[in-house]
Order: C-alpha cells, then structure tokens, then sequence
C-alpha cells in the first residue's frame, strides 16, 4: 500500500482526490456553517423582498411592455405577431409624437427650474423658527396629498375662458381688460398659456414635495459647521453653496431623480386639463401612449410611445446615480 | 342562404347525436326567443349576480333611476344586481384592463368611443336580443347597425344615443332681423352681426368630444365624407373638405372668440346659460342647464334642426351610447335578459333623462314622444332620427376611425387652419394622419 501510494499509482490518485475532495466539502461546509456566510445569507433573505418586489412589479411590466411594443398587439386580441421595430417606425413617421416629445422635455425641464427654487426657498423659510412652523410644515404638504382629480378640476375652473377667477382678479388689479377684451387670457387655449397652465398645476401639486426633501436635508447638516462657515465670514449664498449643497447632494440628487421621473411621467394633469390640446400644444408622451394604446386600442404602438421615455430618462439616471456613487468614497 | 333551398346533410341521413344536438338547440334558441318576447326571465337566472358597468349620466337623476329600475328587476328575477359607474372617459382602460384580467362586470357600456369592432372576439353576440326587439319595435334605424355589426352579429346592443340641435337666442335673432339658423350659412350671418353686440357664437375647436362631433356634423352637411361606406378607407381629401375648412375658419374669425380653444364638453352649457352666446351647437344638457341657472336666457332660447350645408343636406353626428357583455360573463344570460328588458324600457330612460336619451327604434319615433313630444321647443328633436349619423360617415365606426376620433385629428386639423397655418398645409397634415393610421390598421 505504502509502495503503491509512493509510485503514484491510480489508488493514490483517487486517494488524493478524495482527500482534496473530503477538505474541500469540510472546508465548504465548514465556510457554510461559519458566521459571516450565515450573517451573508441573511443579508440575502433580507434583501430577497426587495428583489422580488422590483423583478415583479418593474421588470417583469418592463419586459412585458418591451415584448407588446415589438408585436401588434391590440387591446381586444390575446394574439398578437411579432412586428420588428414597425411601432418605433410608425411613432416616427407621426408628427405628433415630435410634438408630445418636445413638450415632455420642455414640461419637465422647466417645472424642475421651478420646483428646484420654490423647493429650496419653501424649506428655507420653514428651516426658520417661528410660532405655529409644525401646523404650516403640514398645511405646505396638502397640494401634494388631494387627490389629484379634484385638485386639477378646481384648476381647470381657475383656468375656465368666460368664469376664470385668476382672470377676474388680475382684471380687478387693472393688469388686464374685462371679459372679452383682446387682452384677456384664455389659458388652457392659447398653446403658450396652455403648457404654462399645466407647468404651473405641476409645479404647485410636488413643489411641496421637494421642499421636504430639501428640508430633511437642511436638517441633517450640523449647526457646528455652519457656525465654523459663519466664524469664517462666509456669505448665506457661499454657505449654501459650498457647505449644505455638497453635503446634502445625495438627498438632492434622489429627489431629483425621482421628481424626474414622477414628472416625465404624468398623465393626469395634462388629460384632465387639456387632453393635450389646443392642437397637440400641451400634448405629452403619456398623454398621446393612453389614446394610442388603451383608448384607441393599439397596445403595440402604445407601448413603443412610451418606451420612448426610457432613452430619456436612461442616461440621466446613469448619471446621477453614477454621481451619487462617486460622493460615496 | 337562399329560401326553399333544402339544408344538405352528409349523407343524406341523420344522426341520433346530430339530431339530439340540433333538437336541442332549436328548443334552447326558440325558447330564449319566446321569453325574450314574452319579457319573462328564466328560471336558471335566479340566484345569480349581475354586475354593470356603466358612465355617470349628465343628468344624475337618470342614474339613480337607472339603479333603481335595475335593483327591482333583479329582485323581481331573483338576481343580485351591482351598478358601478365611472367617468366615460375611463371607460376604455378598464374595459382593457377587465379583458386582460378575464373578469370583472358582465355588462360593460362604451359611450361615444364604441370599441366592439376592438373586442369583438371576446363579446356575446347580442343578435337575438337585438332582432327581437327590431321586430318588436319597427326595426332599428339605420345608423345604429354600424356601431356594432361586425360580420353580421351584433355584438352591442344600442341603447341610446345623444343628438345636439342648433340652440339659439330668438330675442336676439328678433332684435336683429336675423332669420333662424336652419342653413349653415345663416347661423354664420347671425354670429357676424351678433358678435359685435357681444354675443358671439362658439363649438369647441379643442381635443373634447364635442370638437369631435359638431364639426363633423358641419363637415357631413357641406357633403364631406370621412371614410368609404364600407369604412375600408378614408375619403377626407375633397373639394367638399376645402369649402368645408374655409367655411369653418370664416364662421370661427366672424363669429368666434379665442376661447373656442380651450373648451371642454361643458363650456358651450355654460356660455349659453350666461347669456353671452347667441347660438350654440350641444346636446340638451346646455338647454337644461340653462332652464336651471338662467330662466330669462332659458324663455327666449329655441332650438333649431341640424343646419343645412349643402341645399337640403343635413347630417347630425350623434355621441352613441351601447352595452356589452363579455364572454368570460358567467351570467349571460341574466345579462341578456336584463338589456332586453331595458330596451323595452327604453322610452322610460328617456322621461327619466329629460328627454337627453334617443331611442334606436323606429316606433318610439311615434309623436308625441314622450318629454320631447310635449315641449313645444323641444318637438323639433322628433325629427332627428331620419338625418343622424355616427362617425366615419357614410360608414362604420371602425378601429381606425376610433383612433382619428380618439387623437382629435379632425378637430385638430380645422385649428391649424383657424390658427393661420394655410389650407393645404392643413390637409396635408390632416389627411396624411387619416391615412397613417388607417394603414397602421390595415398592417395590423
């Protein structure tokens, strides 16, 4: 055995074999039953809802819609064909897709402008101690927690051509004529006035929003740092700039994000304001996708309208995320 | 199938299981047809749930009569009956998200947007609930079979459709010596000489439902035509179009105010209850809103025929209004008997609605109709039935033309040319559209 086992035969190859296998399998299990894998693993079930949750309900809809906008699907029939790149192709032929796409991005790009100042200047003034700041830190929030049905009706009513109460109380100020004199706006009918209307119902229904976000970041900055930029002789602007921005910046740029992406995708202010009228003038992507695809039935064309929003919204998010990561380290 | 022609059997012989299944399907078919007729619901249907779902009427009290007529019907049958109503406009999402979940209500209402060429395949045919009542009530009239034939079944059953007369100021016509608005071109005349007085005119020249129809209507009086009788394709590009658009963007620069661009499907109401219009083009709901908020406006406003275009051409777009049940409906049957029962009930939907719900079927045109028979002002909408038509005129309402209706494109094509794009710019967007998406369609 000892001379076989020293000329190397097959028995001390397999011997080694089962050796080296036996330590491994000791090692493994040894690995399996240690602590850290057993801290890792937990980690994993912990993490594993979280998973689920974005595969099933952002994945899977993903894919799904992915498949509908390369077939021909409709909206009455289970069966649908493979077409190729045909929807992406018909949405470019249309003129008014270019039209809803440049209101997406001018809708989005000047309701964040807004929304970004009001946002800042809101927590600012809330970040300052005055009687009743709890009741008025709740009461900035309403505009975002209605629903925004009843909210959008009641400005469809200030907006209204013949009974518009803005109107009335600009006329009362002397900034404008009387009802039915040439300078009196008829907002949700003149295309400028009309994207405006819809920017400024955006802008007053999230603001709020990031105002709060803003806020819980102010909020975390420590006073002691601030007080060392005040003791240095810093200006308010150079404090804000150079000392609560960086700090806060991965709280700015989720909210961001998300602000984005919540903005971009918005059909309910525009449908129920305009429908995306006068003439396509307020028409957006999500709008122009629910005519195509659910109201008119085209799921297939619907479905390529909307994924339209995701080279959009890719590379922004590429960024800012790539952004966030880099303050991490 | 022509008539006296003997049925060929395979082998000139009958089965046992053939006859059995033919036997038996007969008696199923004329024992449904006998109690369609004779409005007695069958026993099978007791016990079970129906569940509707359905708009929420323009005027409410029809739908609490709605809600009651049908909860005693079903105690009456011994089945649980369930309304739902919801906005119309949220119509078409939920009946694509009940489709692809294989449940939800058994019946389902489309308005205006009449999506059973898109669903067909999964609807029931209604056909004998429909041929019985045609029977029964002197047959449907003719534009009604369009919004829901598809292959020679009916796979809607119309209940009733929204008409919009002229409604016009007589104290202001009389003031002016202006004739009533019976030609298009006279209703032009009247917004001229009226709107310096400070009543101008107005139709909706944004993207609601009323852009949609009342300038189609003008478009199909002018001798316009959207679309084939066959609905196979479009036919906007036209003479008639053109003298249609520079028509239309006179009577909006003569008669019209900016505010036609941002109208919804109420302003017209509310314009005619303040007094400012001269005339509008709406349903009845603008006259009642009228009656309701304004007696004096309401005294001195008369309504008038759909206008003549062309000489003795008058053609009147009307919002359709149909039910619909699913395949995957367990409870069909209850579901049939239940929309039978409803049309013969249909002239009681109408009392209920103020006489905003038109009947389908020819007797119910007997005068006096009841609400409208008995109004002087309103006798007129007795004659509506003879010139009213549904979209893609002469023809179907079709997939494509539900897309053209549902992205505004004909509307939006007269704002265009309102607006100062020139007219051929604007046809060729416009026909260019039709022609886009009825190719979509074609491929599809």
């Amino acid at each position: 055995m000892t001379v076989r086992s020293s000329s190397g035969g097959p028995d001390a190859t397999s011997a080694r074999v089962a050796a080296i296998s036996v330590a491994s399998r000791a090692r493994s299990s040894g690995w399996l039953r240690s602590q850290s894998s057993r801290r890792l693993g937990f980690g994993y079930l912990l993490l594993a809802p979280a998973v689920l949750y974005v595969l099933l309900l952002v994945g899977v809809p993903f894919l799904f819609s992915l498949y509908l906008s390369l077939s021909d699907a409709n909206v009455g029939d289970p069966v649908a064909s493979f077409v190729g790149l045909e929807n992406f192709r018909a949405a470019l032929q249309s003129d008014v897709f270019y039209t809803s796409l440049r209101n997406s991005v001018v809708f989005t790009l000047v309701a964040a402008v807004f929304k970004g100042l009001l946002g800042t200047t809101l927590a600012f003034l809330l970040l300052q101690p005055f009687w009743g700041r709890k009741l008025v830190r709740g009461l900035v929030v309403i505009p975002f927690t209605l629903p925004i049905s009843i909210s959008v009706l009641s400005w469809k009513w200030m907006y209204d051509s013949q009974f518009s109460v803005i109107n009335w109380f600009l006329s009362r100020m002397g900034l404008i004529g009387t009802y039915g004199s040439p300078d009196w706006p008829v907002w949700l009918g003149q295309p400028g006035w009309a994207i405006a209307a819809c920017i400024i119902v955006n802008v007053w229904r999230t603001f709020p929003f990031s105002a709060i976000v803003l806020l819980a970041g102010f909020t975390s900055v420590p006073n002691e740092i601030l007080d060392a930029a005040r003791v240095d002789g810093t200006s308010f602007m150079q404090r804000f700039r150079h000392v609560v921005v960086p700090m806060i910046a991965p709280i700015l740029l989720i909210g961001f994000l998300f602000d984005t992406v919540f903005t971009l995708s918005d059909l309910s202010i525009v449908y129920l304001l305009t429908q995306g009228g006068p003439a396509n003038a307020t028409k957006i992507l999500p709008v122009l996708a629910y005519q195509v695809g659910i109201q008119s039935g085209a799921l297939g064309r619907g479905a390529a309208i909307s994924l339209f929003l995701f080279p959009l919204l890719l590379p922004l998010m590429i960024l800012l995320l790539r952004n966030l990561k880099r303050r991490e380290y | 199938m022509s008539e006296g022609q003997p049925i060929q059997t395979d082998k000139g012989s009958v089965s046992r299981r053939r006859f059995l299944k033919v036997a038996g399907g007969g008696v199923a078919g004329s024992s449904l047809l006998t109690m369609l007729e004779a409005r007695q619901a069958p026993a099978q249907i007791k016990g079970t749930t129906l569940r509707i779902l359905q708009w929420s009427h323009f005027i409410p009290a029809y739908d609490a009569w709605y809600d009651k007529f049908a909860r005693e019907w079903g105690e009456k049958n011994g089945v649980k009956v369930r309304v739902d109503h919801i906005p119309h406009l949220d119509i078409p999402a939920r009946m694509a998200a009940e489709f692809a979940a294989g449940a939800g209500h058994d019946i389902i209402y489309n308005g205006s947007s009449i999506l059973t060429r898109l669903y067909y395949k999964n609807l029931v045919d209604l056909s004998d609930v429909a041929d019985a009542a045609g029977k029964k009530y002197g047959g449907w009239i003719s534009p009604a079979r369009s919004l829901v034939e598809v292959e020679g079944r009916w796979y809607g059953l119309p209940i009733f459709y929204i008409l919009a007369p002229m409604l016009y100021r007589k104290d202001l016509f009389d003031q002016s010596n202006l004739k009533y608005p019976d030609t298009w071109e006279l209703a032009r005349v009247a917004a001229r000489t009226l709107k310096p007085k400070g009543h101008p005119t107005g139709i909706a020249l944004s993207q609601c439902a009323d852009a949609n129809l009342f300038w189609r209507s003008m478009f199909f009086s002018h001798g316009g035509t959207e679309a084939e009788p066959s609905g196979a394709s479009p036919t906007l590009d036209s003479k008639e179009l053109r003298e249609f658009l520079r028509f239309a963007k006179a009577l909006f620069e003569e008669g019209m105010t900016p505010e036609v661009f941002s109208w919804d499907d109420a302003s017209d109401n509310r314009y005619l209850a303040s007094g400012v219009a001269c005339w509008v083009h709406d349903a009845i709901s603008a006259y009642r809103t009228t009656e309701d908020t304004n007696p004096p406006v309401f005294q001195n406003t008369f309504l008038a025929l759909e206008p003549q275009g062309l000489p003795g051409k008058r053609v009147s777009v009307a919002a359709p209004n149909v039910w619909m049940v699913w395949k995957f409906s367990k409870n069909q049957q209850a579901a049939k008997e239940w929309l039978a029962y409803l049309i013969d009930n249909d002239l009681e939907g109408m009392v209920q609605s103020r006489g905003y719900n038109m009947p389908y079927l020819n007797d119910r045109y007997k005068k006096p109709m009841p609400v409208i028979g008995t109004d002087p002002k309103l006798q007129i909408l007795q004659d509506f039935p003879k010139i009213v038509a549904f979209y893609g005129y002469p023809g179907p309402s079709t997939t494509p033309i539900q897309e053209i209706v549902n992205t505004f494109i004909f509307p939006d094509m007269i704002t265009r040319f309102c607006r100062g794009q020139s007219m051929e710019d604007s046809i060729k967007w416009g026909v260019g559209e039709y022609r886009r998406i009825y190719a979509k369609h074609k491929g599809a």
